[in-house]
């Protein structure tokens, strides 16, 4: 027999047995479709984290009264940390960005006030409302949709002028051009100069498109002076990509004097780069990815168990039907050979299937969630283990049979 | 004249007694044994069986149940193999062949009819017919018309591309009938073979048996039906294991 015709013979004694053949590609199909899926998943979800990290601003750093990782692990490293390091002020701001050399821009920003804001008959409830300097647009790379920024100019003055988020414009002005428009925050008079740019849901960002921004100063004569809850942090921008960790460095030391900190004392301040977000998703995510991997896992183990069992189960039949082809002729390596192929067969099949399948889920979630990427790695492993089991599944029997004197394999019933 | 002794030294035993048995007849059986291991105790299905079959013979071999028919019929066919004992066909030692030149043998020189046909379930009278040819390595378009042919022989032209559930005993019978002869083997062993059939069917299949005889094939054929084997030309018959009767009817 030629392959062809092997490959023949293998389809038809597939499609002989059809219930059989489809729990086993049903087993088949289940764990490669988990695995390429689960996989492509993560991959996307992991590179659209990235991608918005790196929107955040590029190579920009942030200055905090606390270090985050470190001061809140629990309750009394925090309440040491808050004993500990003093509340960033607008005098250190200003100290700060008259010293730093490799420093292009420090900005500053005040935690929100939530508010109520009205336009007309529209309320809304708890919008949080930031105070920045103006220069955050250049650090941050803000993307505007219409209008402006506000200005130096009116950060001085501390005018009432206000930036908002796509929803809030939305809600506020549903028919008409935000920009121009008046809103009322607390009951104050604020004129809408700039929309920003649909920036849409990010882990560990604030929900940028439902908040408000007004120049720091105006923040500050509107809702009081930054302390406490208006706790405020600076976020700065390198003069360039290779000066960006000696730029980290020199704010370090420069904030490290202006406290006062002797060389053994620790910062009591903190500092976060992209790279320390990045390594914070990878710890927070980390569990999540092993757990997303052991249930695909798992899935690949049952689907090679039911194609084990489904091959197992028929091993009376086959063993009856390797007794009638060894009687009349079939040698060892003919009925080996024929078992491999049609195991082989089957297996690539399902494996087809569950890779088409599990393109088509990516798809969909591409469509609609975000960028899925499929692994070839994944799919390898996945077809290479249910393949595998299903082609020791198929073949361990038959070698078992071919072994025996015909006579015995035809008394099996 | 050699002396044994002087024989001993020119030639190896074992290969001497070869040599020296080497029979001219097609199937040839010298002191076989066939012993079943049932936990500790021995069971002697054949012991001591010896005999030989010329090629055109027609044999039937009766003897009550459990006297040992289908354990001879299966050694004959390598289907088994003997405990002990030297079987030849055509000449050529079986009893001492590796699987492959067993299964050779089992492909090209025995066609074997089983009481219970043996029938591939799921596949057609056609394609269980070319189950042979298939192991043979005849191409697939020759193989399909011998197939056809051999169908045509056992006059089931009209039901090749049925499956064996989609045919009455006497019809899969003669599906099986077809796959022994397809091959053109050397001889043709039979088991009982209308033993799961009507008498009207029973009838329809030996007489297919004699024509087969008469067109020139060599049949062992298995009953404890008298009148089949009356129509033998010779009937050997056996007891627990032994040959009690072996004797020429025509
Ligand atoms: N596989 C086997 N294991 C143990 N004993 C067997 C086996 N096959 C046959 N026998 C025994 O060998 C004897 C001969 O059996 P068998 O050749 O089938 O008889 P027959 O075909 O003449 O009825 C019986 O006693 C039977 O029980
Ligand atoms: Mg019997």
């Amino acid at each position: 027999m030629n392959v062809y015709e092997t490959i023949k013979v293998a389809l038809s004694a597939i499609w002989a047995h059809k219930l059989r053949s489809f729990l086993t590609l049903l087993g088949m199909i289940i764990g490669v479709t988990a695995v390429v899926v689960i996989v492509a998943l993560i991959q996307g979800f992991n590179a659209y984290v990235d991608e918005k990290i790196a929107n955040i601003g590029a190579k920009s750093y942030s200055i905090y009264r606390f270090d985050f990782f470190k001061d809140f692990r629990d309750t009394d490293t925090l309440a040491a940390a808050q004993r500990r390091n003093p509340e960033l002020t607008l005098e250190d701001y200003e100290y700060l960005r008259a010293r730093l050399q490799l420093t292009e821009q420090l900005g500053a920003r005040v935690a929100p006030t939530n508010s109520q804001v009205k336009r007309g008959t529209q309320t809304l409830d708890s919008v949080p409302v930031w105070g920045t300097t103006p220069n955050i647009v250049e650090i941050e790379k803000t993307d505007i949709a219409d209008g402006r920024y506000f200005t130096e100019g009116e950060n001085e003055v501390a005018a009432r002028v206000c930036f908002i988020g796509a929803d809030i414009a939305e809600k506020l002005f549903p028919y008409e051009p935000a920009v121009g428009g008046e809103i009322y925050i607390r009951g104050i008079p604020f004129r809408v100069v700039g929309v920003q740019a649909r920036y849409g849901y990010v882990f560990g960002r604030p929900p940028v498109d439902s908040s408000i921004t007004i120049p720091i100063r105006t923040y500050i004569r509107t809702f009081g002076p930054p302390v406490r809850n208006r706790w405020l942090y600076f976020i700065g921008k390198a003069v360039s990509d290779e000066l960006f960790n000696d730029a980290v460095e020199e704010a370090r030391a420069a904030l490290r004097l202006r406290r006062g900190l002797r060389a053994d004392e620790e910062d009591n301040f903190g500092i976060v780069t992209p790279d320390v977000i990045m390594g914070a998703r990878d710890r927070i995510f980390g569990p999540i990815f092993i757990v997303a991997i052991a249930v695909p896992s798992i899935a690949l183990v049952v689907g090679g168990i039911v194609i084990m069992n489904i091959m197992l189960v028929s091993v009376t039949e086959r063993t009856k039907e390797i007794g009638i082809r060894k009687a009349v002729g079939a040698r060892r390596r003919d009925i080996l050979k024929q078992f491999l192929v049609e195991a082989v067969t089957l297996s690539a099949i399902g494996g087809a299937i569950g890779v088409l399948l599990a393109w088509l889920l990516s798809q969909i979630v591409s469509l609609y969630v975000f960028q899925t990427r499929l692994s070839l790695l994944a799919i390898s492993i996945a077809i290479f283990v249910s393949g595998g089991i299903g082609v020791m599944a198929g073949i361990f029997p038959a070698w078992r049979a071919a072994r025996l004197d015909p006579i015995e394999s035809l008394r099996a019933d | 004249m050699l002396t044994a002794q002087v024989q001993e030294e020119i030639v190896p035993y074992g290969e001497l007694l070869a040599q020296e048995a080497v029979p001219a007849a097609l199937i040839s059986m010298r002191d076989i044994w066939r012993t079943y291991q049932m936990g500790e105790e021995q069971v002697h299905a054949l012991r001591g069986v010896s005999f030989d079959v010329q090629k055109g013979e027609y044999v039937a071999i009766i003897g009550p149940s459990g006297s040992g028919k289908s354990t001879l019929m299966n050694i004959i066919g390598c289907l088994d193999t003997p405990t002990r004992g030297r079987y030849w066909i055509n000449g050529k030692l079986v009893s001492e062949m590796d699987d492959d030149e067993l299964a050779r043998i089992r492909n090209k020189e025995v066609g074997f009819v089983f009481q219970t046909f043996n029938l591939l379930p799921r596949a057609t009278a056609l394609h269980n017919v070319e189950l042979p040819l298939i192991y043979a390595g005849v191409p697939a378009a020759e193989r399909r018309e011998r197939a056809k042919r051999a169908l045509m022989a056992v006059d089931l032209a009209d039901r090749m591309m049925h499956k064996p559930n989609e045919l009455s005993g006497g019809q899969r019978q003669r599906v099986a009938i077809a796959r022994a002869l397809v091959n053109h083997p050397s001889i043709l062993l039979a088991d009982e073979p209308t033993g799961a059939l009507d008498t009207a069917t029973s009838r329809e299949i030996m007489n297919l048996f004699e024509r087969l005889h008469e067109e020139g094939n060599t049949i062992i054929i298995v009953t404890h039906e008298p009148d089949i084997a009356a129509r033998a030309h010779r009937i050997i018959s056996i007891r627990d294991g032994r040959i009690e009767k072996d004797e020429r009817v025509k």
